[in-house]
């Protein structure tokens, strides 16, 4: 009986044991086989992060938070266990969010390089960053009770403002109101008038209107026409036989250019060349009326003239001399 | 004050002090190692490990009920799967410890107060008491410990089974996969669930044993007195438990 006792008492205990430790391990997730790798984020605050939030990548659940502990200079650490075969981003930090709104939250990895856009996340991860060491930086992002009291402290200021508004409209205002009103329908009966007496005209315009949108639509057409030709034409290759005889055009306009260029530029050579000539002509005709030199005598003196003609006549008659006594010029002896 | 009332306060007064008195009593008996050692296996299959039954048989339909009634709660308002977290838990920290304590509070309770009752009024303590055995080290120790003991083995079990069956009825009779049951089961899991139920189960076994002692060797007047005992340890006990529970809630949540 003894022994049946023991035995009934271990096997029960063992049962219990074998339950709690277990479901403990199963419940906690615990890694007997060493598979995960730990690793540590700092934040300010983790809103309603807890141990055993779920810690994710890409949405991916890889790991769970094991510990959160307050650390120095107002720093909340805290402990994630991650699966050893995920890859992390480079430069890895960790957004504490609300994953639900029924209270869970998950710290979610996200690569900081390049850092989020939302400025006051990337302002709380830049300060974390800051104080260095092996720990990821980490923000929170605010949970939906701060944003349910933001809401509801806009809801109040909007109350105050209708109570305001309310408080404004007294009795004074509404007659004053009841008037406007009053008054903005005679206006609207005076429009109706108005716009009774100018239906002819803004029939008339409206004819106008319509008459150059008939223009405009043939002007349209017809540069619909011009397009298609423009479009046939590209397609038989004639504009771009076109652009090629432009672009010889072109090039041979260039090579004229420079040819011109180098015309210009002999010109210029000989320009100078030419200015000399014309000042020293210049100043040569000027000695030659100033009567200078043996030009200049020539020019102004007839002296010379006369003389020259008398030789010349004294020359004929010399001529027509010998010509009629020979010997008397002329004398030829043999021996 | 009037009399009637006085009396009752001062009754109630020797109560507590008897229940100081006997507690310390026990306290000391504790030292008599040889009396009681050989008696507390016997006394631990017999509280504990033939109580599984009851207590196995209340955890299934507790788990059932739990996921049905959660299911119903939450359906059009929170996700399904909150059905495992709220089952895991509830049957982890309280239910688990205190329905199996409120069911082992009836069989245990009843049973050592009516053993020890009838071998007060047949005068077996006082012979026990004439053949220079300590009552407390013979008779209260080894339930008290015992009780105490396997409580914590008993409702580990009951919790066991309890959620097994929760999950069981989500899977089949709710729109929840395990998956998803699992997911809620693990959401808010903290290792300290499990020794929160496993200490308030100790603490009420150590009360029901010791109600059930006191009630018993304190039984009067014959069978009458027996019976009346009974019902007063199962009573006491249920109370004790309920007290208890708020005791460690206040102290350690």
């Amino acid at each position: 009986m003894k022994r049946t006792n023991e035995f009934a008492v271990g096997l029960a205990v063992l049962l219990a044991l074998t339950v709690v430790v277990a479901g403990a391990l199963w419940l906690s997730e615990t890694d007997l086989n060493k598979q995960q790798v730990t690793a540590q984020a700092r934040f300010r605050t983790v809103g309603g992060l807890g141990v055993g939030a779920p810690v994710t990548l890409r949405g991916v659940k890889v790991g769970r938070v094991e510990a959160i502990r307050l650390v120095a200079n107002e720093w909340v650490e805290t402990e994630f266990s991650l699966d050893r075969v995920v890859e992390l981003p480079p430069k890895p930090a960790v957004i504490s969010a609300s994953a639900s709104l029924f209270g869970e939250w998950s710290a979610n990895i996200i690569s900081y390089d390049p850092p989020p856009t939302d400025p006051n996340l990337r302002e709380a991860l830049a300060e974390s960053d800051q104080v260095g060491g092996d720990a990821w930086p980490g923000a929170t992002l605010p949970d939906i009770g701060q944003l349910t009291a933001q809401a509801s402290r806009i809801a109040g200021d909007v109350g105050v403002v209708t109570q305001r508004i309310s408080q404004a409209f007294d009795s004074t205002a509404l007659k004053n109101m009841q008037q406007s009103v009053k008054d903005l329908a005679e206006i609207s009966g005076r429009l109706v008038e108005f716009a009774g007496a100018q239906t002819t005209r803004i029939d008339r315009v409206s004819r106008n209107v319509a008459t150059t949108s008939d223009a405009f639509a043939g002007v349209a057409q017809t540069f619909q026409g011009a397009v298609a030709r423009l479009d046939t034409a590209t397609s038989d290759n004639q504009l771009k036989d076109i652009l090629n005889n432009g672009r010889a055009s072109s090039a041979d306009l260039r090579q004229a250019a420079g040819d011109l260029r180098s015309v210009m530029t002999a010109a210029r050579e000989n320009q100078a060349s030419l200015i000399r000539v014309v000042q020293q002509a210049d100043s040569l005709m000027t000695k030659i009326q100033r009567g200078n030199g043996t030009l200049g005598m020539l020019a102004s003196d007839s002296t010379l003239y006369r003389e020259t003609t008398a030789t010349v006549i004294q020359f004929r008659e010399l001529l027509t001399d010998i010509k009629a006594n020979p010997k008397k010029y002329l004398k030829i002896s043999v021996f | 004050m009037s009399p009637p009332v006085a009396s009752r306060i001062a009754a109630r007064d020797g109560f507590v002090a008897h229940i100081g008195r006997r507690s310390l009593e026990t306290a000391r008996a504790l030292a008599d190692v040889r009396t009681w050692s050989p008696l507390l296996m016997g006394q631990m299959r017999r509280l504990g490990v033939d109580s599984v039954p009851i207590a196995l048989f209340i955890a299934v339909f507790t788990g059932i009920v739990l996921s049905l009634l959660s299911s119903y709660i939450f359906t059009g308002a929170v996700p399904l799967y909150f059905v495992g977290a709220l089952v895991g838990k509830t049957v982890m920290m309280e239910l688990g410890p205190v329905l199996t304590g409120m069911a082992l509070a009836g069989r245990v309770g009843a049973s050592i107060a009516a053993e020890l009752g009838t071998m007060k009024v047949t005068e077996q303590v006082d012979a026990l008491e004439t053949l220079a055995y300590d009552r407390n080290a013979y008779l209260v120790v080894p339930r008290v410990l015992a009780a105490t003991l396997m409580f914590p083995v008993v409702t580990a079990l009951a919790m066991g089974v309890g959620i097994t069956s929760g999950w069981i009825t989500a899977v089949n009779l709710l729109d929840l996969s395990t998956p998803e049951f699992f997911k809620g089961l693990k959401l808010f899991y903290q290792f300290k669930d499990i020794w929160f139920g496993l200490l308030k189960s100790a603490s009420f076994g150590a009360a029901v044993a010791l109600m059930g002692c006191l009630r018993g060797l304190d039984a009067k007047s014959g069978a009458q007195g027996v019976g009346q005992s009974t019902t007063r340890a199962v009573v006491l006990g249920c109370e004790a438990i309920l007290v208890l529970d708020a005791f460690w809630a206040l102290v350690l949540l």
